[in-house]
């Protein structure tokens, strides 16, 4: 309740009507333009000029100026006033008689010649609001008559009436309305609709007429409101169809009109007020011994018995703030969309809108964000006018003002939440959502900025995880507002990320130093060290690399020297040059060992250079680790394994070189035999293995390494070479018996027996000492005796297979080049001439058979021919 | 004079009717707005619109009491469907649905649908107490449902209405065939083969407006029915105001073909 719709503001008070005299009354009133007539119960007809009168304040009032006053004559009271503007007449209905009267100088008009100008035994009439005749120069008009049950339409001119239709009804009519052909009609027990040109009739509902003063209203193009039972006010159209739900009015209501978007009713004490929107009542004005209401071109104006007034409908912007300044928001919602046909588009937009905004306002202001949300976004909330409510968020480079007049009645947050911290939580929760959803939007095209830095602000002081995700993607963070921001709630990472985004490399990475060096703390990423050198990993600012590498290396060579060696192999990366990085990374050795291995070994940079400066440092690591005592036997050894390792694989470092450097270290005897296999000094490197270490397995593996890539010729004179050392210790040349002799000789036993298929038996057996016991020996003299008689069997086999190839090949060829022979008794030899007697022939050269004997002959007749070329048989 | 008309025109009206205090009001106020709520006794009607994929179907909610009576006719003109209400434990709601209120559907479209509802279900069958969503029942097992034993158990509801002064369950006056059998009698009142027209057992509906039992099947059952009334309406009013014949028999056929599925 209680919204304020309209204002009742008097037009025509008492004294200026009747005075003091107390037995007249306003019996009916009619308006037209500024033109005010009021009939009473004295026939009199009165005339008023009535104008609009605004005060300085805003404020409507009316004053009204009596023109002039008739007296019809018929001493009844004038029971009805129409005027028909465009024929200035007036049409009265007085004693039972409509006649015309003339709008100004109110004088009857008298009968023309045509037709008459009366109408009698009339209980009342309308005029058709929708008239189907197009002639502007005549007014329609349904009347009812007191004796017979009809209708009678009528058309009025200037200077007379004419009847056009007459039309029965099956009961009394008491009250009409006309809309084109259309009769709504209140009978004595019902309503109906009349169609006065094709007759059909519609009933509508039941109604008893003489318990209550039934209610016929035109209030809109084929629809009616009619006074229903229980007091309702039920809407109905010309097909007999409700289509808005009725209005419940009291049971006393006299009269009703409509005022987009409410009904008014009138009844004995109350003027009423229901909005057509959701039916419900708006406001009640209290208005004593009323009994006229009416609406003449949109003005609704009321009458007492005394005086006139009107209702003034406030301006539908007030209705509505009114309604939102009591937090009615639907309410004000539904006024302004029931509102949108009668103001301009653009207009109703604007003004939609902002109340869509007002709303959302008042609704967060209640903390139903859901709704809120909704009407912000109906509206195109402007998201700063939001984000200005919270202190502090909108950046200071900012140029936003909140719109005038005001959206809202809240100063800032603190003043919204009366100090309830859960209060101010929750709404920034909210706008954290709101702004997450509208960032990627339209709605804040603009003010990206002023968006992007407040959604980072609040992530900041809520700890918010998406504040990362924020930065590292797109975004108009304003840096200047954001640092201190970011530094007062200690988000370091994200500030460097921010600098990041501004292409401050350097100031985002000499933050995350100071956090990785616990000068600052920010616990939001753990590993920010390996996040650091990854970063300048992939930094593209050689000046950025080089500036905080020295950092890196210091803090973990390991894990620093990624700086260097994870670079990603991009054709943007203007590459570091690997010269200068070795250059750089001389003071750390570790680290420059780590990244010599990455170019060595992984990148697989052939450069001598590189690989000799590797060997040299795994060597100098070794000899670093000799050097220390007491020597830790584990980093020793695997020290060397690398070295040896590489030694083997690479062939590109300089062997003299490394060879020199290693010379005088009796501990790397191994590395030194390594590198004399390299050299192809393998007699040096053999003598190394055998008689300094006498490390027979190493020896071994040496003759296969050094071998790896060669044929099995050179694979063998390197296995006869180490037999040949073998032997060359052992004591059966030298006369010293001592038990390393011995070992030699096992040693050149056991490689014997394990690797016998490397070695020639023959040559073998040649170079061992005579007392050797073939026992000793059984191994390899097996495997050689077996090998040697399978290669004797393997190629007697090739050998047969070969020969019975080439027989093969010689049938078939003879079969391709040769037809048959044929011999039969009656041919004779060449030779001989005689026939042949058995199917044995010779075939000499071109096919010609010849007896076996006879080539024997031959043969042993011409001494040049050893052989016969060829004997096959042919039948 | 502004134009008055609302924004948006519904292409179709379906009218609740029935007795006062079976629960109409919060039948549609269930279905409109998901909730049960207190409602006082309606004065006249109210309406609402309902948006159902590119329409706008009016549904009337009507005052059930005798002083508005008088009404319904105009409510139910040219009515697409109508929902006539009773109450499941109220033996009289139903028979006055065949006395008052049935003659009130004269002006309702020709080819207009009839669903029959018993509403408070919830008061008499324990499975109407669930949310729909638990109960899980499409409509086309109410048939099954109503033929088994009602065995009334002790299980305490609160109470859903005024009309039930004890938690337990109330007996249950109105049986699923009283209801199919006043269908039938619905449909020879209106001169329809009843071969021809919906079955009862996909007309007659137990709902509870309460729980929401069985609510949105019945409106949304019934919207998919007139659609084929509101394509009608829109193919006269663009074409000419004549009823083609050919054009009513393809939606009869329509609507015979949906009564075996």
């Amino acid at each position: 309740m209680s919204v304020k719709a309209f204002e009742l503001v008097p037009a025509v008070e008492r004294d200026l009507l009747m005075g003091d005299k107390a037995r007249i009354n306003i019996e009916c009133i009619e308006c037209c333009g500024k033109h005010l007539y009021v009939g009473t119960n004295d026939c009199f007809i009165h005339h008023f000029l009535l104008d609009e009168v605004t005060s300085s304040k805003g404020k409507l009032s009316y004053s009204s100026q009596k023109l002039l006053h008739k007296y019809l004559g018929l001493k009844k009271p004038v029971a009805e006033l129409r005027a028909a503007s465009a024929l200035e007449r007036l049409i009265v209905l007085c004693d039972g008689i409509v006649f015309l009267v003339d709008m100004v100088t109110l004088e009857t008009v008298p009968s023309a010649a045509g037709g008459g100008v009366k109408i009698r035994g009339v209980t009342a009439f309308c005029i058709n609001e929708n008239p189907v005749s197009g002639d502007p120069f005549c007014v329609e008009i349904a009347v009812l008559c007191s004796k017979r049950r009809t209708v009678q339409i009528y058309m009025v001119y200037e200077d007379r009436v004419q009847l056009v239709k007459e039309m029965n009804t099956p009961q009394q009519p008491c009250a009409v309305s006309l809309d084109g052909y259309f009769l709504c009609l209140a009978l004595a027990t019902q309503y109906m609709i009349l169609n006065y040109n094709t007759g059909a009739s519609q009933d509508l509902f039941p109604y008893n007429s003489e318990e209550r003063r039934p209610i016929v209203k035109w209030i809109n193009r084929e629809e009616f409101l009619l006074a229903a039972p229980g007091g309702l006010g039920m809407f109905a159209n010309a097909e007999g169809i409700s289509q808005r739900a009725p209005v419940k009015w009291s049971e006393s209501v006299i009269a009703a009109a409509v005022c987009f978007p409410y009904v008014v009713a009138l009844d004995e004490n109350f003027i009423t007020i229901h909005s057509m929107l959701d039916q419900q009542l708006k406001q009640t004005l209290s208005f004593r011994d009323g009994h006229i209401l009416q609406d003449f071109e949109g003005k609704v104006m009321l009458a007492s018995t005394k005086a006139v007034y009107v209702l003034v409908p406030l301006p539908l912007e007030r209705q509505i703030q009114d309604l939102l300044a009591s937090r009615r928001v639907e309410e004000a919602l539904i006024l302004t969309e029931g509102a949108q046909r009668n103001i301009p588009k653009d207009k109703f937009q604007i003004l939609h809108r902002r109340i869509l905004q007002q709303a959302g306002f008042i609704q967060f202001g209640q903390l139903q964000f859901l709704e809120a949300k909704e009407h912000f976004r109906k509206g195109e909330l402007d998201v700063r006018e939001l984000i200005s409510l919270y202190p502090l968020l909108l950046p200071a480079s900012s140029s936003f003002t909140r719109c005038h007049p005001p959206l809202h009645e809240f100063a800032d947050l603190n003043h919204l939440a009366q100090g309830d911290q859960e209060k101010v939580l929750q709404c920034k929760r909210f706008l954290i959502s709101y702004l997450g959803e509208v960032r990627s939007t339209e709605m804040v095209n603009g003010c990206r900025e002023d968006v992007d830095t407040a959604l980072l602000k609040l992530y900041a002081e809520q700890d918010h995880e998406s504040l990362l995700d924020l930065l590292a993607t797109e975004n108009a963070c304003v840096l200047a507002d954001s640092v201190p921001w970011l530094e007062k709630y200690h988000k370091y990472f994200a500030l460097g990320l921010l600098y990041h985004y501004h292409c401050q490399d350097s100031a985002a990475v000499k933050l995350w130093i100071r956090v990785a060096d616990g000068d600052l703390q920010d616990s939001t990423r753990s590993g920010l060290f390996e996040y650091i050198v990854d970063f300048l990993c992939s930094s593209s600012s050689q000046d950025l690399v080089w500036k905080h590498a020295d950092w890196a290396l210091q803090k973990d060579p390991t894990i620093g020297v990624h700086i260097f060696t994870k670079r990603p192999a991009g054709k943007d990366h203007t590459d570091l040059n690997p010269d200068d990085v070795i250059t750089y990374l001389g003071k750390h050795n570790h680290a420059l060992l780590l990244y010599l291995e990455h170019l060595v070994l992984e990148r697989r940079i052939q450069k001598e250079k590189l690989h000799t400066h590797l060997a040299v440092l795994y060597l100098e690591r070794v000899l670093s680790l000799l050097s220390k005592s007491p020597t830790d036997a584990e980093q020793l050894n695997r020290a060397r394994e690398r070295l040896q390792a590489f030694l083997r694989e690479s062939n590109l470092y300089r062997v003299q070189f490394l060879l020199g450097k290693m010379e005088n270290c009796e501990q790397l005897l191994l590395e030194r035999a390594t590198l004399h296999g390299k050299l192809e000094e393998h007699d040096k490197a053999l003598h190394i293995l055998v008689h300094k270490l006498r490390d027979f397995p190493s020896a071994e593996a040496f003759c296969i390494w050094a071998s790896s890539s060669r044929d099995s010729a050179y694979r063998q004179r390197l296995f006869h070479l180490l037999l040949g050392v073998y032997l060359d210790g052992s004591p059966g040349k030298g006369q010293t018996a001592n038990d390393g002799g011995g070992k030699l000789e096992m040693a050149a036993v056991d490689l014997l027996n394990q690797h016998g298929e490397v070695f020639d038996p023959v040559r073998v057996l040649r170079m061992l000492p005579e007392g050797w016991s073939l026992q000793l020996l059984r191994p390899f003299l097996n495997r050689a005796v077996r090998a040697s008689m399978h290669a004797c069997r393997t190629s007697q086999i090739a050998l047969g297979l070969a020969h019975s190839e080439n027989l093969q090949l010689l049938h078939d060829r003879l079969k391709e080049r040769k037809k048959p022979i044929l011999v039969s008794e009656k041919k004779g030899c060449h030779l001989c001439h005689n026939t042949f007697s058995e199917p044995a022939v010779v075939c000499l050269p071109g096919g010609v058979p010849v007896h076996t004997h006879c080539v024997a002959q031959r043969v042993r007749d011409s001494p040049t021919k050893r052989h016969l070329t060829n004997s096959s048989n042919h039948t | 004079m502004p134009d008055l008309s609302k924004m948006k025109k519904p292409d179709v009206k379906v009218v609740l009717l029935g007795d006062m205090n079976v629960g109409k009001t919060s039948l549609l106020h269930r279905y409109m707005e998901r909730k049960f709520k207190d409602t006082i006794s309606t004065v006249g009607g109210a309406f609402f619109l309902k948006q159902w994929g590119p329409y706008n179907i009016s549904i009337w909610d009507t005052a059930g009491r005798e002083q508005f009576h008088g009404l319904g006719s105009m409510y139910c003109r040219g009515a697409a469907a109508v929902i006539l209400t009773y109450d499941v434990t109220n033996w009289q709601s139903l028979a006055e649905l065949e006395e008052r209120f049935l003659s009130l559907t004269d002006t309702a479209n020709h080819d207009c649908i009839y669903a029959l509802v018993g509403n408070k279900a919830d008061l008499t069958d324990p499975r109407a107490q669930l949310p729909p969503e638990a109960a899980g029942l499409p409509e086309d097992q109410t048939e099954e449902e109503r033929t088994e034993p009602r065995v009334p158990s002790a299980c305490p509801t609160p109470p859903a209405s005024p009309t039930s002064p004890s938690g337990a369950l109330l007996h249950k006056q109105v049986a699923g065939e009283d209801a199919a059998a006043l269908y039938g009698r619905i449909l020879r009142y209106k001169g329809l083969d009843e071969k021809g027209s919906l079955p009862a057992e996909k007309m007659c509906f137990e709902t509870s407006a309460k729980t929401g039992y069985n609510v949105d099947a019945l409106f949304e059952t019934l919207f998919d029915l007139v659609l084929p009334s509101i394509l009608r309406k829109r193919h006269e009013n663009q074409e000419s105001p004549t009823v083609d014949l050919e054009d009513f028999r393809g939606v009869g056929t329509k609507r015979a073909r949906s009564t075996c599925c």
